[in-house]
């Protein structure tokens, strides 16, 4: 049986707020009473948005040339250098690398951060968070931001499509085939690494598929491989060549291979295809985001059902997820505070919520790295484990100080926590690694070295004032009249903050002693009110 | 000593409720704490673990699937030289353990053979389990709850340790330094917090290229420097059982403010007698010795070092993953000694599996099973344990190596023997003691 549809008499605000908190990163309390205005599909609907809200135009820095490609002809080059030189050399071309592509990820995370952030797009960048945490790739191997945003805009576009379209373009994807080794593998000895994760972690899960199943596919996706931009020239300015998806026969195993059974020739969108028709794979996608969007493992029943939508809808995600969102299962009282905020939902919703800017994006970056989740760089192939996971004693820490931040700004502060500045400033551009050059003076001369150090600190100083984040402006958060009368704020900041939450006495206790008995409140008094609510552990699940 | 621990908890309480600063709410966590105070007690804690001079167990994790061949080498394998034509490491290129025994350490391993030879440190050969599993995760999953391969568990071994031998302890008796708690201390009650010395982790390029040096000043003074990372599996953490995310949430609410200032303390009152490599695994290793020093009543520490996933350009980014990891441990030993705790501790490595024994055609290595492990630390009898495993094409299971070594016997020997407790209970059965401690 298919999942059932809540029937509109059950949608009410509650329930609204759950959804563009689950759905997307969160939003106002408009926001929720907009959705608690439709019906539950055209809630669910007008979430994720037209079609075309998938285009989008990528930071302009990232299409610039990169020193990737200087790196590959450098290399050549060094070799003709004494040891030492050369030893001095490479360790300038790789700083320099390391900045530019810091640079870009940093252009490149600010730019998918204000995409979540924005209403009309943020429940189809929610997918796109689920899809690169579950198909993890990243920058600490690929080495190359292009790909990565080459490979996010895919999510992008696919994100509400079919299942394997998605799964083949994965599979194809330039950023992927260097990350798990299928642009190096060959027929002598395919690398087994990509037909592993591909069954284990992307379509099947653990115990659906033999080792000898995992070989033979292996030896099915040789020759897919990545086009490595043409042999870059001298220069450091040579123009952009994005790698791209190639075949390459020669590397091809094309061979009889036995892969869940069957026999045949098959190359690699054979394996895919053959993957998702197993029993398991409709079971493993549906149940991960179950998982993702409840917090909670489906019950076995759950789970039928879930897979009876699915291929109801034969493996297309927009009407599964919107089927999901507008079940009464999703809504369930034993499923509330189950769901841990990952770091960037955290981030984003608060500023959303606070209807404050989102921090530069250097700052942004670091702040939900600090907190667990960089992106573009997942602890591994299984992407961020999620849960309480994201919650340890360092980070939980760490969330109250950012949002006191996010709240009462920066101002006279001397230091942002335990930052380096001086990278972040580096990250955001006011600074610039010296470029590498074989007939140039080595940078491991005192002098320059001396020279860069006294740059470094003064961009750090601009980066201070830079990153500075403004308090949150008070107008939106508390109307005059909630000024007068303390039980009102609290309820009122309640409401915006804990969506779908019914507060317990306890807590309404601690609010009302944050938000003091003086009316009418001074803004010292509201920030700490908003303060005493999103520094509690509730405030961390949604 | 424990008294001292349920004290600071319970003036914690105290004040934490009377005063004004209450940031929490207080429910489901404070009836389980008050129920585990009245469990301490009633004096019935099990063997005194919180005693700050008990024993301590280091854990190091080697994250991604060490090659077990290329660490403690068979040199003069024809089967060995055979399966590694490139890869493979000659007598000259391998430290002997002795002039009879037929293997060496992998040659970046320099201050471990050293240890060797002082009588610190032993090498359990061919440890693993029954059915191998070649997943990262469930492998790993598999070593954290120390169940068999068919089964699974929602606590972990470290975590039913805290919860049959240390149930009044504070959450400090486990540390972990890094960012994620491993799944090897899930437990019916989680203990255990995180605390990471500065630095950054350094990884290696997919193609060997170390990304950086040590000395690195320019891009990225202040931390240190990592280069970008090698390998897909960078660290794995595995996930936690189900607990109650809300009541999980307060109870870290409480450890945030009491044990981390105390770890602080005793990080500050700990000193290092030797000089540590600038990497960060030296630094971890760095603060558990001053931590160690400085007093911390925490039983067992964990430090995860990632990067052994080497399917490509394995040659050069084996040899700094395992330098990077020797010099760290063998400053780390030398530094007990020099306290007079080396005698206290144990460290144990592990890595989820160890790789095909047949090299592939990208310079590296796939996923294999059994492996070699170390044990280190003064109570620890020197040499080599278990039997080395076969390299007999005949004799693999599917290319890879059987195990000789059940790892839960590891386990229990290092429960029993070092820490002092009952294996049973926590590894769910007796196995098998090795010969490790005299």
């Amino acid at each position: 049986m298919a999942l059932a549809t809540l029937p509109s008499s059950a949608w009410d605000k509650k329930k609204a707020g759950v959804l563009l908190q689950r759905a997307g990163f969160g939003g106002t309390p408009q926001e929720v009473e907009a959705l608690a205005g439709m019906q539950p599909w055209q809630a669910a609907d007008s979430l994720l948005g037209s079609p075309d809200l998938a285009q989008a135009e990528p930071p302009a820095s990232l299409r610039k040339p990169n020193l990737n490609d200087k790196l590959r002809t450098e290399r050549n080059r060094l070799k003709l250098l004494d040891p030492k030189t050369r030893e001095e050399k490479q360790r300038e071309i790789f700083r320099a690398l390391r900045a530019e592509q810091e640079k870009r990820l940093t252009d490149l995370r600010g730019w998918w951060f204000e995409r979540m952030a924005n209403p009309a797009t943020a429940a189809r960048e929610k997918v796109v968070l689920f899809l690169h945490g579950h198909f993890a790739t990243s920058e600490e191997k690929v080495k190359n931001p292009a790909l990565l945003c080459q490979q996010n805009q895919m999510f992008r576009e696919m994100a509400l499509g079919s299942w394997p379209d998605l799964v083949l373009g994965v599979a194809k994807d330039p950023a992927m085939l260097i990350y798990l080794d299928g642009a190096r593998s060959r027929p002598e000895q395919p690398n087994e690494n990509f037909a592993r994760e591909l069954f284990e972690l992307f379509t099947l899960g653990e115990g659906n598929y033999t080792e000898k199943d995992i070989q033979e596919a292996a030896r099915a996706f040789t020759g897919w491989t990545v086009r490595l931009p043409k042999k870059a020239g001298e220069t450091m300015d040579e123009e952009t060549h994005n790698s791209s998806f190639a075949f390459n026969s020669r590397w091809h195993d094309g061979k009889s291979k036995k892969i869940f059974g069957k026999t045949g020739s098959f190359d690699g969108a054979d394996v895919v295809r053959l993957a998702l028709q197993q029993p398991a794979a409709p079971r493993w996608i549906t149940g991960k985001l179950w998982r993702f969007y409840t917090g909670s493992s489906p019950s076995e029943e759950m789970q039928r059902e879930l897979v009876s939508t699915w291929e109801e809808n034969k493996g297309q995600l927009r009407p599964f997820l919107q089927s999901m969102w507008t079940s009464p299962a999703f809504y369930a009282p034993e499923l509330a505070r189950q769901r841990v905020k990952s770091p960037v939902e955290w981030l984003v919703g608060l500023c959303r919520q606070l209807e404050r800017p989102l921090p530069a994006p250097a700052l942004a970056s670091e702040i939900t790295t600090q907190l667990g989740q960089k992106l573009f760089a997942p602890p591994n192939v299984k992407g961020w484990d999620g849960g309480i996971t994201w919650i340890n004693t360092t980070s939980l820490e760490k969330r109250y100080e950012y949002s006191s931040w996010l709240v009462s700004g920066t101002l006279g502060m001397r230091r942002l926590g335990d930052m380096d500045l001086g990278r972040l400033a580096i990250q955001s551009g006011l600074l610039e690694v010296p470029r590498p050059m074989i007939e140039g003076t080595p940078m491991e001369e005192p002098d320059m070295k001396k020279e860069f150090a006294e740059k470094r600190k003064a961009a750090a100083r601009q980066a201070r004032e830079l990153l500075a984040v403004s308090p949150a402006p008070l107008a939106p958060l508390a109307a005059p009249e909630d000024r007068q009368d303390p039980a009102r704020l609290v309820s009122r900041l309640s409401t915006r903050l804990l969506p779908g939450e019914t507060t317990p006495p306890e807590l309404q206790t601690r609010f009302r002693k944050a938000a003091g008995e003086t009316a009418p409140l001074n803004d010292a008094a509201i920030r700490q009110t908003i303060l005493a609510i999103v520094q509690s552990p509730v405030y961390q699940l949604g | 000593m424990k008294e001292a621990g349920l004290k600071t908890r319970r003036e914690f309480l105290r004040t934490g409720l009377l005063g004004g600063s209450l940031c929490w709410t207080v429910p489901g966590f404070l009836q389980n704490t008050m129920l585990s105070l009245h469990a301490a007690a009633d004096g019935q804690l099990v063997q005194g673990v919180t005693g700050k001079d008990g024993n301590i167990l280091v854990v190091l994790q080697l994250a991604g699937g060490n090659d077990g061949l290329n660490t403690v080498v068979p040199f003069d394998h024809d089967d060995y030289r055979r399966a590694r034509p490139t890869l493979g490491l000659s007598e000259k290129q391998v430290l002997r353990l002795g002039p009879k025994e037929k293997v060496g350490l992998h040659s970046a391993l320099a201050g471990l053979a050293k240890s060797y030879e002082a009588g610190d440190l032993a090498v359990v050969q061919g440890v693993g389990y029954p059915n191998p599993n070649r997943s990262h995760f469930r492998s790993t999953e598999i070593w954290a709850t120390a169940t068999d391969a068919e089964k699974s568990s929602s606590t972990g071994w470290i975590g039913r340790y805290f919860d049959n031998a240390c149930t009044g302890c504070d959450a400090a008796v486990g540390v972990t330094l890094g960012s994620q708690t491993p799944q090897a201390f899930a437990a019916k009650t989680p203990k255990g917090v995180l605390y990471e010395a500065g630095g950054r982790r350094r990884r290696l390029g997919a193609d060997g290229e170390p990304e950086s040096d040590g000395s690195m000043t320019m891009a990225m003074e202040a931390d240190g420097e990592d280069g970008p990372a090698g390998g897909s599996i960078g660290d794995i953490a595995g996930s936690s059982g189900k607990i109650d995310a809300l009541d999980f949430l307060e109870r870290t609410e409480m450890d945030v403010q009491v044990t981390q200032k105390e770890i602080a303390a005793a990080s500050g009152r700990g000193k290092n007698g030797v000089p540590y490599p600038g990497s960060w695994l030296g630094n971890q290793f760095a603060l558990i010795s001053r931590l160690i020093a400085g007093g911390l009543k925490t039983r067992i520490y964990y430090v995860s070092q990632g990067g052994y996933d080497t399917h490509t350009g394995q040659a050069g980014a084996h040899d700094r993953l395992l330098r990077e990891m020797g010099d760290a441990v063998s400053a780390f030993l030398a530094d007990l000694k020099a306290q007079g705790n080396l005698g206290r501790v144990t460290l144990m490595t592990f890595s989820e599996f160890g790789r095909r024994v047949k090299e592939n055609a990208s310079g590296g290595t796939d996923h294999g099973a059994a492996a070699p492990l170390f044990l280190a630390g003064g109570g620890v009898t020197a040499g080599l344990l278990g039997e080395m495993p076969s390299l007999a094409p005949r004799d693999l299971d599917d290319g890879d190596i059987k195990f000789n070594v059940d790892f839960r016997s590891v386990y229990a020997t290092v429960l029993e023997k070092h820490l002092g407790v009952e294996s049973g209970p926590i590894l769910g059965r007796a196995f098998p003691l090795l010969k490790a401690y005299g």
